[in-house]
């Protein structure tokens, strides 16, 4: 028996509320097995908003995301930042799985895959049920692509994040590759490991390594535009012309709200 | 060559996994743990190389499920994914290199626990079943089987109840007896579906450690002893065994060949002991074929 298509078949198809389908995230938590007391409606189905910020490390990703919490924040709204990696039960399981080289490519997607999952059930979840504005620096995109650049299974990956819940904006910040390269290398004194892709034993040099490294992840977001309907932002313009690129978009989805907490 | 669930691990060669993996599963009391102490020294006996694992044993989750555990703050999705981390640490860094030198794998529980434990609390079923279609097919799942109310007595004379084998953080119950039967109840209910779709081999682990070891012996042997050719037992003992397994049709096999086919039958319900050398007639232990 083939475990992995008969959860595919489910995860392809089923919809409790008969809805077509626009990405994998849609379906996981309507489910009726999972979440019973939820009833999605629009996009995440949720009062709340999410939006998210994507790229390669070099990006400027963080400070556009950084921007626009504070703009959200002086108009009033109820923000909260959720990180990747952040995860205060899983934190200390990646950090001695990276300190000590452990992690394989299987691991290292798992253990994220824990993180992102204790982050989603404790505080995004929840808080875009009860209304907030949710921001993540880094979403589900960053699992897929630097765990198929490490060789893990695509299909295999986005059944595995079902549970996530999709998001009203996935904002991408495309880079090329030498800008991001030159960004780091003024930013950092050295690369990690993990960061540089040195498990996969592509190079001995960490710069070169992480060069092609990147350039796999770069290669697996430009497949995921389309596939997740990303919001693609130039991220060689100015650092105020994609701000206010950003600000409008998310504007439009703050407006149709109903139901959004703000700050006491 | 060895197969998966459906995909395979970036690096994970199926070609030269030869040992052998043997599953023991089955509900918390059920003695699984007492079997392995017991057919870990047997197997070395007999001159095998053995690993034993079992959940939470993993150098980078084990310590890490712990701690979560510890607080009250483990969501079901957060812990089926830190299980599977765990799992999968141990497949690839434990059981994988263990089969591939042709070690005897033995396994305190494996893929099915951590999908009956996820899917009782409420986890979509095909989705915990996506992610362990990395795991190994194994050579064989032992199910120890005890009922609920066989079990309730196990564990309130030795350890006590305990928290998560309670299920509470699953049921609004009152206390940790309604919550252990509530608990136990729903995985049981879903060991029985996964019994069926997997072809465990069950094994009624409400009697004696002793007796569940001699079933447990007789039928491993025969899945370390594959092809029935290789069977080479003396000829007083295949008579004496073909005697007891064909003696309710009252129909004594006719050829050598069928008296080798009714040893092979016999030895998955019986416990043959041999005897020391000049001793009395071998001794054939058991009562049929059990569960």
């Amino acid at each position: 028996m083939d475990l992995f298509q008969s959860g595919l078949h489910n995860a392809a198809h089923t919809d409790v509320n008969g809805h077509i389908k626009i990405g994998p995230f849609e379906v996981f938590l309507p489910r009726e097995s999972f979440t019973p007391a939820a009833k999605p409606a629009g996009h995440h189905g949720y009062p709340g908003r999410l939006f998210i910020v994507e790229g390669i490390d070099g990006s400027g990703k963080s400070t556009q995301l950084s921007l626009l919490h504070k703009w959200l924040e002086a108009k009033g709204y109820g923000v909260v930042f959720s990180e990747w990696n952040s995860s205060p039960l899983v934190k200390d399981t990646t950090k001695l799985g990276k300190k000590k080289k452990m992690l394989t490519p299987a691991t290292f997607s798992l253990i994220h895959a824990t993180d992102f999952a204790d982050r989603t059930e404790k505080s995004i979840l929840p808080l875009l049920k009860a209304g907030a504005v949710v921001l993540c620096d880094r979403y589900v995109y960053t699992a897929f692509a630097r765990d198929v650049a490490r060789g893990m299974d695509r299909q295999w990956l986005r059944s595995l994040y079902e549970f996530a819940v999709k998001p009203t904006v996935a904002f991408y910040f495309r880079v090329p590759l030498e800008t991001a390269i030159g960004r780091i290398a003024a930013a950092r004194d050295c690369l990690k490991f993990y960061e540089a892709g040195m498990d996969l034993g592509l190079c001995d040099d960490p710069v070169e390594s992480f060069r092609i490294f990147q350039g796999r992840i770069l290669e697996e977001y430009e497949r995921m535009i389309p596939e997740f309907n990303l919001t693609v932002v130039d991220a060689t313009l100015p650092v105020e012309a994609q701000q206010a690129q950003v600000r409008q978009i998310a504007q439009r989805h703050l407006e149709d709200a109903k139901e959004l907490r703000v700050k006491p | 060559m060895r197969e998966t669930y459906g995909k395979k691990l970036p690096g994970m060669k199926l070609s030269d996994l030869a040992g052998k993996l043997i599953v023991i599963e089955g509900t918390d009391g059920a003695g699984r743990t007492t079997q392995i102490n017991l057919l870990k020294p047997w197997l070395e006996e007999m001159g095998h190389a053995v690993l034993d694992t079992g959940m939470t044993r993993s150098p980078l989750a084990g310590d890490g499920i712990r701690r979560a555990k510890e607080g009250n703050n483990l969501g079901r999705v957060t812990q089926s994914l830190f299980y599977a981390t765990d799992f999968v640490d141990r497949l690839e860094n434990e059981i994988a290199p263990a089969l591939r030198a042709g070690f005897v794998v033995l396994t305190d529980r494996y893929i099915y626990s951590l999908m009956a434990r996820a899917i009782v609390r409420g986890v979509d079923a095909s989705w915990i079943r996506g992610i362990y279609s990395v795991a190994l097919k194994p050579d064989a799942v032992f199910y120890l089987r005890v009922g609920i109310d066989e079990l309730i007595p196990r564990v309130i004379f030795s350890r006590g109840f305990d928290y998560w084998e309670s299920g509470m953080d699953l049921y609004p119950a009152h206390d940790m007896y309604e919550g252990f039967c509530n608990y136990q109840k729903a995985l049981l209910g879903e060991f029985d579906r996964l019994s069926a779709e997997f072809g465990f081999e069950r094994v009624d682990a409400s009697r004696d450690a002793k007796t569940v070891f001699g079933i447990l012996k007789a039928r491993i042997r025969s899945v370390l002893e594959s092809a029935p050719e290789e069977i080479t037992l003396p000829e007083y003992i295949a008579e004496r065994i073909n005697r007891l397994a064909y003696s309710n049709e009252r129909k004594p096999a006719a050829s050598a060949a069928s008296a080798m086919a009714g040893a092979q039958a016999a030895a998955k319900g019986f416990e043959i002991v041999p005897q020391p050398f000049g001793g009395p007639s071998p001794r054939v232990n058991g009562n049929g074929r059990t569960a």
